[in-house]
């Protein structure tokens, strides 16, 4: 116990003296608040409020009720945009097109074909398209509404069925991605946190000449081993810990129900965020010292080490990508974690069992690590790799 | 005491085979300056690395006050103090808190080991040094706080790697008082150097070693007397029959 001490405390030291490692890990922590509030506060603007939408009329002269339509819904005509949007509006380029037998049509009562082109795929109009969608087929069923009233016919008629939509689980489209990258960016700070204080305690320590040193004294390697474990760990919960409270303190400024979010990061969700990170913060600085010892040099190590880096980013969007998820996926390291926190997230109640075993299963691959780690440690192999 | 039983080891690649040991045997006895000579790759680190327990012999056993070093090679590597062929220091760290690192690794702790780290400063006349981080310290300084941490648990046995490497006049004499003092103690000290003046002066016994086996042994007259040579550094030629490795 006096040795892991006395190991584990140096580790510390060493980690908190290098400014430029620890500054990396909370660098992290501190960047995820602030992008996260950004894109919610973008997000909630495009959602929510109606910013103006220029459209490039032609024969706009023709139906001056529909054009009023459309400006009572802010959606106005390309030749009063403003100059420093005019770019941008050009780029989007709607084409609203009416013909010039509208009012002829109309009066005659006949079907008008008005034609609407943009770049249907351009995620930027989305919104926008949808809006003038909106005000079409409201303005054509108000005409529609009042022919049947004219004579005599109840509107109802034409709802026969009435559907009431009641979302129960699902986030809007905004919400989930926002989940998402949530989801993403704090398994990516529980695995990269740690990631500079691994490599400099094993590969820096191998190429300073003072693992031979640490080698030859009367510690078991296994002792080596978890002292850097967990130093590395440290310093990924705490980075963990800061972007999670940041998160939860920078989010209360922002309303994520306007955007059909139904998560809140409250103290429990917190919490619980954090009984699920913890061990993939010890999972990934074993990953990370299990490669890095075994690179020669520093740079070896690095480059090594970052390939890590697709775990914690590939894993998550294969999760999503897969509709039938084989039952393993909810148990396996990572791809449990991310599952559950996808869960968090849609505001479902979380499934402490699933937690239970992927935390297990996560903490036995840990130790699995550490133990081949220590016994390549006492190897020949690295020792004669030492100079 | 520090026994060597027949040592045999070879390193294999795919290519060649390497026989870095050949039935080493030899003993450094307690109270005593036991210095290793050897031309370069004669097998000396092979053979100090076998002691420290970091490579298995194929054949043949080493033991630290009679503890066996591979079968229990923490108990071995408690007795004995080591300051290997190429020494780093933590560059974050302070040399006391180097020193006291080392300490609490062999066990030490509270007042006996604040009194042990008290005693190597002042032994080695490393006060001034003793709270300033280890980044940019000279070389002389370095071995100082190597020789500090390898021996603030007083081991019964030290082991030195070619420690002048490197070090100026004034650094090589506190090395070597520091030895003379230490030995007088009755510790075992097993020392390997490529300075014939320094191994002369210093060791109480010399061993010569060439291709991974013993090829002379006894006191630095004994072996010049036995080669019928004056100087250490010529009866070590004639002694390895080549002068391979004397310039280094």
């Amino acid at each position: 116990m006096i040795q892991f001490k006395a190991l584990l405390l140096k580790e510390l030291k060493e980690a908190f003296r290098d400014k430029r490692a620890l500054m990396v890990a909370l660098s992290m922590g501190v960047l995820l608040p602030v992008m996260i509030m950004v894109m919610s506060k973008v997000m909630i603007n495009e959602a929510v409020d109606n910013p103006a939408i220029y459209v490039k009329f032609s024969g706009e002269e023709y139906a001056p009720k529909l054009i009023k339509a459309f400006k009572d819904e802010n959606i106005l005509s390309f030749k009063d945009v403003p100059e420093d949007e005019k770019r941008n509006w050009n780029e989007r380029n709607i084409d609203f097109i009416i013909p010039d037998t509208f009012a002829q049509d109309m009066s005659d009562g006949k079907p008008i074909e008005i034609i609407l082109r943009a770049e249907y795929g351009e995620k930027s109009l989305a919104s926008p398209l949808r809006r003038i969608r909106d005000v079409v087929s409201d303005y054509s069923r108000s005409i529609g509404f009042k022919r049947l009233l004219v004579r005599g016919i109840d509107v109802k008629l034409l709802q026969p069925v009435n559907l009431q939509e009641q979302d129960t689980s699902l986030p809007t489209s905004n919400a989930l991605m926002i989940s998402l990258v949530l989801g993403m960016y704090l398994m990516m700070g529980a695995f990269m946190s740690g990631l500079s204080i691994s490599i400099d305690s094993s590969a820096g320590e191998r190429e300073r000449n003072v693992l031979e040193m640490l080698l030859c004294q009367p510690v078991s390697t296994v002792k080596i081993v978890l002292a850097k474990l967990f130093c590395s760990s440290i310093i990924a919960i705490i980075s963990i810990t800061l972007m999670l409270t940041l998160t939860s303190f920078s989010m209360n400024f922002v309303d994520l129900a306007k955007i059909g979010a139904t998560f809140n990061i409250d103290i429990m969700t917190t919490l619980t965020l954090m009984l699920l990170l913890i061990p993939i913060c010890f999972l990934a600085s074993s990953l990370q010292l299990f490669f890095a010892f075994q690179a020669k040099t520093f740079k070896e190590a690095q480059s090594t080490v970052t390939m890590l880096i697709m775990l914690p980013s590939f894993v998550p969007m294969a999760m999503m990508m897969m509709d039938d998820k084989p039952a393993w996926t909810e148990w396996m390291p990572i791809s449990g974690q991310s599952l559950l926190m996808e869960d968090i997230f849609k505001g479902l109640p979380v499934d402490w069992m699933v937690l239970l075993v992927t935390s297990g299963a996560t903490l036995a691959l840990t130790a699995g690590l550490v133990f081949t780690l220590a016994k390549k440690l006492t190897s020949e192999k690295v020792v004669m790799s030492l100079s | 005491m520090i026994e060597v039983n027949n040592l045999h080891k070879s390193f294999k690649s795919k290519k060649d085979t390497v026989k870095a040991l050949d039935g080493l045997s030899f003993q450094a006895k307690d109270g005593e300056i036991t210095g290793i000579l050897g031309p370069n790759g004669a097998g000396k680190t092979t053979c100090l690395r076998t002691l420290y327990g970091l490579l298995s012999a194929d054949e043949g056993f080493a033991t630290i006050d009679g503890i066996h070093v591979t079968k229990n090679p923490l108990a071995a590597r408690a007795r004995l103090g080591i300051f290997p062929d190429k020494f780093g220091l933590y560059e974050r760290l302070t040399a006391y808190e180097q020193i006291d690192y080392f300490a609490s690794l062999h066990g030490l702790t509270g007042t006996a080991k604040k009194q042990a780290i008290e005693n190597v400063l002042t032994d080695l006349d490393m006060r001034e040094l003793a709270h300033r981080k280890t980044a940019g310290f000279s070389q002389g300084q370095r071995m100082k706080v190597t020789l500090a941490q390898a021996l603030v648990h007083q081991p019964q046995n030290f082991v030195l790697d070619e420690p002048t490497r490197g070090l100026d006049v004034m650094s090589t004499r506190v090395l070597r008082n520091y030895l003379s003092k230490f030995k007088e103690k009755g510790h075992c000290i097993l020392f390997s150097s490529h300075v014939m003046q320094e191994v002369a002066a210093l060791c109480d016994r010399v061993i010569i070693v060439a291709n991974g086996k013993l090829a002379a042994q006894g006191t630095p007259q004994e072996l010049c007397d036995l080669a019928g040579e004056t100087q250490l550094e010529e009866a070590f030629v004639k002694l390895i029959g080549s002068d391979e490795g004397v310039a280094a």
